[in-house]
Formats: C-alpha cells, structure tokens, sequence
C-alpha cells in the first residue's frame, strides 16, 4: 500500500540526458506502464526508483519519505529484471528464500511464504528445480516471485517479458495484472509495445527523449494523443502534411474545415476513421495494396505527393490494386510543432473532444 | 545434435573410420610433438633416476630418492618452495580479487588506468622486475632513502630472505591473476548482482552469497596456472631469494652445473614435476567436477 512521487527527475550521463524533468505521482494500488522507443530513458527512471542509479537532480518519495539516497537495499522496492538476474548457483527455493534470510526470519515462516509466493506465480512445488532446468517464462515467473514474497511497496518490472515468445508474452502479462490486482501492489511497469502497455495499464505514461509526452488512461492516450508523437507511437496512424489556409487543411486529395490558424500542419487520422468511396475517372488516390484480415480489410493507398496511407474498411468491399479512391474522413487531429491544435470529427462540430470515437466507416 | 554436425561439416559422408583417420592426421604433428618433447623427455628422466650404473652394470636403485628425502638440505628446499608457492597463491588472491572486483564493477574512469597498471608487469621481464625490486626495496634503495631523508630507520629489506621472492613472485604474476579473475566475473551479470541488492543484501553479502560462489571455478584455474608456474619458477628466485635454503628452481640448477650431480639434480626434477602433476590433476578433477554439476 503506497504512493510514489517523483518530481522534477534528472539524469545526466555525461553529456547524455537519459532523464529530463520528469515528474510523476502513482497513487496506491495503481498499475503506470512507461511506454516510449528504446533509448527514452524508461529504464534509466525505473532504476533511480529502485537505487540503481543516482539522480543528477530531482526527489524520489515513497508515501512522502524521501528515498531518493538510499541504496537499493534499503529501499521498500523490488524489481524484476529483463533477464539473466536469477543466481544460477541456488535452486528456485533459495532464489527465493534469499532475502527472507537476509532478513533473518525463522526457518518455518520462510518455508511458507516461499511455497506461497510460488504458489501465486503458478509454479506450486517447483522449488527444488535448478534454475536452469527452467524455461525462460518460468525463470521470469520466479523474479516476480523473488521479487513478491518480500512485499516490496512498490514492484518495479523492466520489460520483463520482452525475450520471450508472443503468446507467453501475453499470457504472462495477464497473470501480472491478475497478481498485481489481487496484491493492489504500486506497480511501475517499463516497455516499449504499445499492446502491453494498454493491456496492462491503468495510465499510461509515454516518453521522448527522456520527457514525458502524455500521462492518461489508456483510452485517452489512444483517442485524445496530445501530441504528434504520441498519435504516431499508439496504434496505427495516418499522418498528412499540408498547409490550412483560411481554416481549411488543404490537401489535393484531402480537404478538411478546421478551426485553426493558418500555416503548415499535420493532419492525424486513425485507419478506421478513413473510408474510401470509389472515384470516378483519374481522379484520386491509387489502390497500393489490400490485406484481408477477416473481421476487416486494410487498404493502402498512395496520395499524389508519395504519402502512404492506411484505410480500415469492411470486407464487404474489395479495393483492387490500382483502384481510384476518393478519402472520406470521419474524424481526425491536427498537430503543430508536434503540439495538438485541434481534433474533431467531420460533419459534426470541430469542439468535438472525441478523437476516433467514430464508427467504424463501412 | 553438435555431436553429427561437425563431422558431418568436414567429412561429408564418408564412412566413420575414414573420418576418424582424417581426424587423427589433423592431430598428428601437436601429438608427435608433445609425444617426443615432453612426454618421452619425461619418461627418460624418471627412468634414468631409478635404473642408474653401477659397478655390476644397469640397476635398479631408489638410492636418490632416498637421498633426497634424507637429506635435510633437500628438504629445507622443498619446503621452503611449497611455502613461498602457498604463500604466493594465498596473497595473489588477496590482492588480485579486489583489483579485478574493481576492474568489473566500477564505472570511473580510473577502472582503465588501474587496468593498465595491473597487467604492466606482464610485459616487464622477470630480471628487470629483479633489479627494480634490488633498487627499491633492497638496502639502501628508494625506499630506504625516502624513510631516512624523513628521519625514519632503514627497512629490514627482504631482499635476499625468503620474503624477497615472495614479493617478486606475486608483482609478477598478478596480471594474470587479474585477468582470469576479471574473466571469471565476467560470467556474473550486472542484473544478477543488482537482484541481490535489490532483496536487501549489503555489497559484503553480494560478495559472499552471490559473486564468491559463482567465482570457484575461475579461482581454482587461477590458482592451478600460478601456483604451477610459481613452483618452477627460477630467475626470481635466484636473484632475489637467500643462498640457503633455496627454492627448487635454483637448487636444480646449482646441483647440475656447480656440483656436476645430474642424477641428483633430475630425481629433484622428477619430485618437482611430481609436485606439479599434483597440481594440474587436481585442476583437471575440479574442471570436470565442475562441469558436471553445471550439467547435471
Ligand atoms: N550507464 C549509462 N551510461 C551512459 N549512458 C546511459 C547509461 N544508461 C543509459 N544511458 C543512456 O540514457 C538514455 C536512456 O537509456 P534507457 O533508460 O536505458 O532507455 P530505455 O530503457 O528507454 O531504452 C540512452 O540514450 C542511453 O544511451
Ligand atoms: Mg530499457
């Protein structure tokens, strides 16, 4: 049961910023995902939180007490490591017990809480096995334990399942949900797939270049990206660049009425908020390639000027290679300097806050 | 699986013994080699100690090993070596795992310079490195001057006592030993010492719990290689260490060139690759045993 903060992090290494002014407030209970491309600085926060590096500046608190000059041992964190963090020379129990030990507690209560804390990992009577008589989700299974059964306030995982195989992938990371929930441990989760992260989160933070670019609920951060950059990183997104002049963005072959200054700018829209209706004669975008994939079918286009975009539309609907399209946009999000400047949904006003809550266009 | 595929790789399918042929010709030069330099030297000399001449012809006789082992001088020489090559194991430890503690886990920039000036000695030759140690540490060298120019007495130097090629010894093989050590800890991954200092364990637990028990093999190899060079070991030795007793290096050489004893001075030589053979079973057990409870 914990709360952490973190104000105004920085990490300099050398002449590197891994970490700049980062600031972040996880309340009890809560499940924060970091998400952002390697190099973000994602790890570099995590092991100031857990004692591994030292901040250049900035304070670290845990429900309000400082701990930001601790060393590792001495703070109520536990983390799970990417991998290779298991001691090969002991077997699952010991890897275990190791830091009950540490903590001198009597042999019994160290029995039980190691079967216990394998038990909730689901690796009930494994503890004799030598680690590496292990598969790599099972070894990761006993870092979570190792890491659990000290009842740490706050659990730290750095992409903890990224060598592993998709399917273990997600399997796991269900269960890391399910335990989290079921302990309502503060949880600080470090990856960079965006399926993860919202599958797993409660909010998530994504980062650039050491600083955050938006804290939210995963929903939000997929319809409502209040930048550029994270418009493109969740999900799948078409970008357009072109000028608006007098409140209209204006684009050969896409045209929108927006609320907006004139200048350049970049025009967001989600494949599923972009239909396409046959166009007659030359006009039009060009039919590049079309990808089955049941439940709908991916379309992608070819404007004038090169740009490549991705259209969702129903499998009802065949678009041939070389096809003419016309776009038909249905809501979308303008960026400036990487800044949002206005969303909107077309045909409906443009203070519209909904970005991509539009049907599907079929 | 491995076992198919390299042969496979060379011999394409030929049949086995046509393979296994190829393959002992590929050997065949390093064999003969080893065969006719060191195997059969080695054969010659034991044999040549107990079947010696005597006035009836060829014998056998264990008279030089019981010479050897009778006499105190020769034992004061075998002793004085088992000392001076236990010793030196003991301190090459005590000095190189920190260094090569440092050398893996620091993140300064002295790791490098501390490196360099760790394996400096290697390229330093082992009568130089003598000479050095003479006008350092013997009387009246830098060190004496230094503590006389503050008003402090001279040093008893070791130079000439046991003690001397004890430091000798250790400067000059403690390259290696730090290398080997540093290899060592290279197989112990920085996230699985920082999972222990994230359960709570102080850097002395660290050490004791996680990185000395994953060290064993790679100390064991450390101490075979010096303690098998350090036991044969001559120039410093002789340069450095006393008249008497002296280690089995000098020994040798003095019993075969200034007595013109041969048989006395290679029945030294058969005890002393006795010694050594000792050494590099033991290495050779612990390896496999090693091995094999990796792959249990
Ligand atoms: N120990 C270090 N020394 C120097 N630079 C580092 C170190 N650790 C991380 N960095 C740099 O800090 C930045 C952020 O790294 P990191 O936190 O590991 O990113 P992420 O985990 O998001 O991939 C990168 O530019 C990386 O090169
Ligand atoms: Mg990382």
């Amino acid at each position: 049961m914990a709360r952490l903060t973190i104000e105004s992090l920085r990490k300099f290494f050398a002449s590197t910023v891994a970490v700049d002014d980062f600031s972040l407030d996880v309340a009890d209970g809560e499940l924060v995902c970091l998400l952002g491309p390697s190099g973000s600085g994602k790890s570099t926060i995590l092991r100031m939180i857990g004692g591994f590096e030292q901040p250049t500046s900035g304070a670290i608190r845990i429900d309000g007490q400082d701990v930001g000059r601790l060393s590792p041992d001495r703070r109520p964190t536990g983390m799970v490591f990417q991998s290779h963090a298991l001691w090969s020379h002991m077997n699952v129990f010991n890897n275990i017990a190791f830091g009950l030990k540490l903590r001198h507690l009597p042999r019994a209560e160290i029995r039980r809480k190691v079967e216990a804390a394998l038990e909730l990992v689901g690796l009930g009577g494994y503890g004799h096995r030598q680690t590496f008589q292990l598969s790599g989700g099972q070894q990761q299974r006993v870092a979570l334990a190792r890491s659990l059964v000290l009842e740490p306030k706050i659990l730290l995982l750095d992409e903890p399942f990224a060598s592993l195989d998709q399917h273990l992938r997600e399997r796991l990371r269900e269960e890391v949900r399910d335990i989290q929930q079921r302990l309502g441990i503060t949880t600080l989760f470090v990856t960079h797939g965006q399926d993860e992260a919202l599958a797993l989160a409660d909010r998530i933070v994504v980062l650039r270049n050491g600083q955050c670019e938006q804290a939210d609920a995963p929903d939000v951060i997929y319809r409502n990206p209040q930048t550029q950059f994270v418009a493109g990183f969740i999900g799948q997104m078409n970008f357009i660049a072109a000028n608006v002049e007098g409140g209209t963005f204006r684009h050969p072959e896409m045209s929108v009425a927006i609320g907006a200054q004139d200048g350049p700018a970049v025009l967001a829209v989600r494949p599923e908020a972009l239909g396409l209706v046959a166009a007659e004669g030359g006009a039009g975008v060009t039919v590049v390639r079309s990808t089955d994939f049941g439940s709908h079918i991916m379309v992608d286009v070819e404007l004038s000027d090169g740009t490549r975009l991705k259209a969702m539309t129903s499998p009802a609907m065949r678009w041939e290679r070389g096809t003419r399209a016309r776009l038909v946009p249905s809501a979308y999000a303008l960026y400036r300097d990487n800044k949002l400047v206005v969303s909107g949904t077309v045909g409906a006003s443009t203070a519209a806050p909904a970005f991509g809550a539009a049907p599907l266009v079929v | 699986m491995a076992d198919t595929a390299i042969p496979s790789a060379i011999g394409g399918s030929e049949p086995a013994i046509g393979r296994g042929l190829k393959g002992l010709l590929l050997v065949a030069i390093p064999v003969f080699l080893v065969g006719w330099l060191i195997i059969y030297p080695i054969i010659a000399a034991i044999l040549s100690t107990l079947f010696v001449d005597g006035p009836q012809g060829v014998h056998f006789s264990t008279a030089s090993y019981q010479f050897f082992f009778s006499d105190p001088y020769s034992r004061a020489n075998l002793a004085l070596t088992l000392w001076t090559t236990g010793l030196c194991a003991v301190l090459l430890l005590l000095v190189g795992l920190p260094i090569a503690l440092y050398l893996r886990f620091s993140t300064s920039r002295f790791a490098d310079l501390v490196q360099s000036l760790a394996i400096f000695p290697m390229f330093v030759p082992s009568i130089i490195l003598s000479y050095a140690l003479i006008r350092t540490i013997g009387p009246n060298g830098t060190l004496d001057i230094l503590l006389n120019a503050i008003g402090l007495p001279k040093i008893p130097s070791p130079y000439l006592t046991p003690w001397g090629p004890v430091i000798g010894l250790v400067w000059d093989n403690l390259p290696l030993t730090v290398l080997m050590l540093t290899a060592g800890l290279g197989s112990i991954s920085n996230s699985a010492v920082e999972a222990a200092r994230d359960v709570g364990a102080g850097p002395i637990r660290v050490f004791w719990h996680i990185i000395l028990p994953r060290m064993g093999n790679s100390i064991l190899v450390t101490i075979s290689f010096t303690v098998l060079g350090i036991f044969s070991s001559f120039t410093l030795p002789y340069v450095l260490g006393p008249a008497s007793p002296e280690m089995m290096g000098p020994f040798m050489l003095r019993t075969f060139n200034d007595l013109y004893d041969p048989l006395n001075a290679k029945t030294q030589a058969v005890i002393s690759f006795v010694f050594c053979l000792f050494f590099g079973l033991f290495y050779v057990w612990s390896i496999a045993r090693n091995q094999r409870s990796q792959t249990r």
